[in-house]
């Protein structure tokens, strides 16, 4: 079966927030709630400034599933992460534990208690049967069950959001380095890592024996 | 992340129990120190010009932890990753969430777990091997005032909350290994569910009713000639013997020191921090994880201790009970248990 994942191009990625709008749009998102957000890094700085967009990103050893009290996450035959609202109580752990801040609450009630948690689903919805109602209105389009990848990254514009099958989207990425022309396969090399000569000077010693 | 420190760090200093090192903590074991941000930065707009398509101090500033920029409202949005923490006793740093999850769901279960099973057998032990305490008179039926209806009002509404929080929290902490693979995910999630939402509402109950009975019960638990003596000779107790005390003996006194006032006390600033997910002040992740660690570390030693408290409330002391529920002892329990106190309500009645 396809590992189903996320890869987000800094080099590519405008900061349009078209993938935080097509899937609050696509999965009808609950007020208040952004299953996928753009993180822009060193914002307006020249030379520097990249953008992400992260959500869920379906973790192979899921932390929120490690901590869930109630054993509410499940991962489906695609390696995607899921979570069944009809067992969540909201108690939040799982947005303690997850490194990217991919679980998300809406306010339920007075306090502002957590409700049930929401999250991006891959666009694969939830335990109810596919493509049923019961299913949209707790997690939204399972477009997974119609043969489509999420939402988020078919709508990017610049291609920067890839989702789909690991092995193919880790094709395009290595293909598109390479074709970029930085030096191509030595975007992971040594040089790459620790630092490359300026122009007509000498490289930074590497290790006896180390590969460049 | 100045912020973030500034405001868990009382939190934590008051409550001096178990202090997790977070990202800004000198820490022996970590890692060479990142570069400062600004180098970072700086180093970047080189690279651009040097290597393009190297983006590593991008990537570095990413696992910082840093917060960026935007335009998603919410808290915490723009860190991408949770910086990089660890609790004590971990090896070294890992993102914060993880080292959470790590200590969770290994030390704070496995030995917290283990402790409450231990408490269980020891009193199962005492209790079949040694047996309950038995008034060695028999009872004279002169009845002296042992608690007031406030006092017993207080204690009640205390005790019944104390609890259902504990039975709610250890479901939380426990049930997914004890009764899930029982009763099934969805009993198990719909019960859950009822002892969170219970654990929220009952929990402001438990705390007004914990600081009034402190002030209720402070007077007669001070330190006193005697508890030393007591404290000393404390395994006598279990074997009947006959310890002089007060009103409240030096074991009584232990528990309430030590598990009503410090452990309650740190249990209830430690949930409070739980129980408003949207205060702005101080909700972040990170002070959710010191929070859940302090509160969980509390919970299994108190219910270790209040399993001990209740044991001996009730079976395991002959008359201990009553003396709570209808607030009048037997002047036989009085003398064998509380010599000091019984003479000095006999002294002020016959003055």
């Amino acid at each position: 079966m396809a590992r189903m994942k996320f890869l987000c191009d800094a080099e590519r990625c405008i900061e349009c927030n078209g993938c935080v709008t097509a899937c609050k749009n696509e999965n009808e998102v609950p007020w208040g709630v952004n299953r996928r957000r753009v993180v822009t890094i060193n914002d307006g700085v020249i030379g520097a400034e990249k953008s992400i967009s992260v959500a869920c990103m379906h973790c192979s050893d899921a932390p929120c599933m490690a901590v869930c009290p109630v054993d509410c996450f499940y991962r489906t035959s695609d390696g995607v992460v899921l979570h069944d609202k009809d067992l969540c109580i909201g108690c939040g752990y799982c947005f303690y534990a997850c490194p990217f801040g991919a679980p998300q609450f809406p306010q339920a009630g007075a306090f502002g208690l957590r409700g049930k948690m929401d999250k991006c689903t891959f666009c694969a919805g939830g335990p109810e049967a596919d493509k049923s109602d019961a299913e949209f209105k707790k997690y939204g389009r399972n477009r997974l069950a119609e043969g489509k990848l999420p939402a988020c990254a078919e709508m990017c514009s610049t291609k920067a959001l890839l989702g789909g099958d690991g092995d193919v989207i880790a094709d395009i990425y290595r293909e598109r380095v390479v074709r970029r022309g930085n030096k191509g396969a030595e975007a992971w090399g040594w040089g790459s890592a620790y630092g490359q000569p300026p122009k007509g000077g000498v490289a930074p010693a590497a290790p006896a024996g180390g590969k460049s | 992340m100045k912020n973030l420190s500034r405001l868990t760090g009382p939190l934590l200093l008051a409550l001096a129990f178990s202090l997790p090192v977070s990202a800004q903590a000198p820490a022996p074991q970590a890692a060479p120190q990142a570069p400062a941000a600004v180098d970072l930065v700086k180093d970047q707009q080189k690279r651009t010009v040097d290597q393009p398509g190297n983006n590593a101090p991008v990537w570095r500033e990413v696992r910082s932890g840093q917060p960026n920029y935007t335009s998603i409202p919410g808290r915490e949005v723009g860190v991408l990753v949770q910086p990089q923490a660890r609790f004590p006793g971990q090896d070294g740093m890992t993102t914060a969430g993880e080292a959470w999850r790590k200590y969770r769901n290994g030390p704070i279960t496995f030995y917290g777990g283990w402790l409450v099973v231990a408490v269980m057998a020891i009193i199962a032990a005492i209790y079949f091997v040694m047996g309950p305490i038995k008034l060695h008179e028999p009872p004279t039926g002169r009845m002296i005032v042992r608690f007031t209806l406030a006092e017993r009002w207080m204690h009640w509404i205390v005790a019944i909350s104390f609890c259902v929080l504990g039975v709610s929290g250890l479901l939380m902490l426990f049930g997914k290994y004890v009764l899930l693979p029982v009763i099934g995910h969805t009993l198990f999630g719909w019960l859950t569910s009822l002892a969170k939402n219970l654990h929220n509402f009952v929990a402001p109950l438990f705390i007004a009713g914990l600081l009034v009975f402190i002030v209720m019960y402070i007077k007669d638990n001070l330190p006193e000639k005697g508890d030393l003596f007591w404290a000393l000779n404390s395994w006598k107790f279990f074997k009947g013997e006959h310890l002089p005390a007060g009103r409240f003996n030096a074991g009584e006194k232990a528990w309430f020191w030590g598990g009503v006032v410090a452990l309650c006390l740190i249990m209830t600033a430690s949930g409070l921090v739980m129980l408003f997910p949207n205060l702005e002040a101080f909700e972040l992740r990170a002070t959710f994880q010191q929070a859940s660690v302090v509160h969980a570390i509390a919970a299994v030693l108190v219910i270790g201790a209040g399993l001990g408290h209740i044991y001996l409330g009730t079976i395991g002391v002959e008359g201990a009970y009553g003396n709570m529920r209808d607030g009048v002892t037997d002047e036989t329990w009085a003398k064998e248990h509380h010599e000091l106190w019984y003479n000095e309500v006999k002294g002020a009645k016959r003055s």
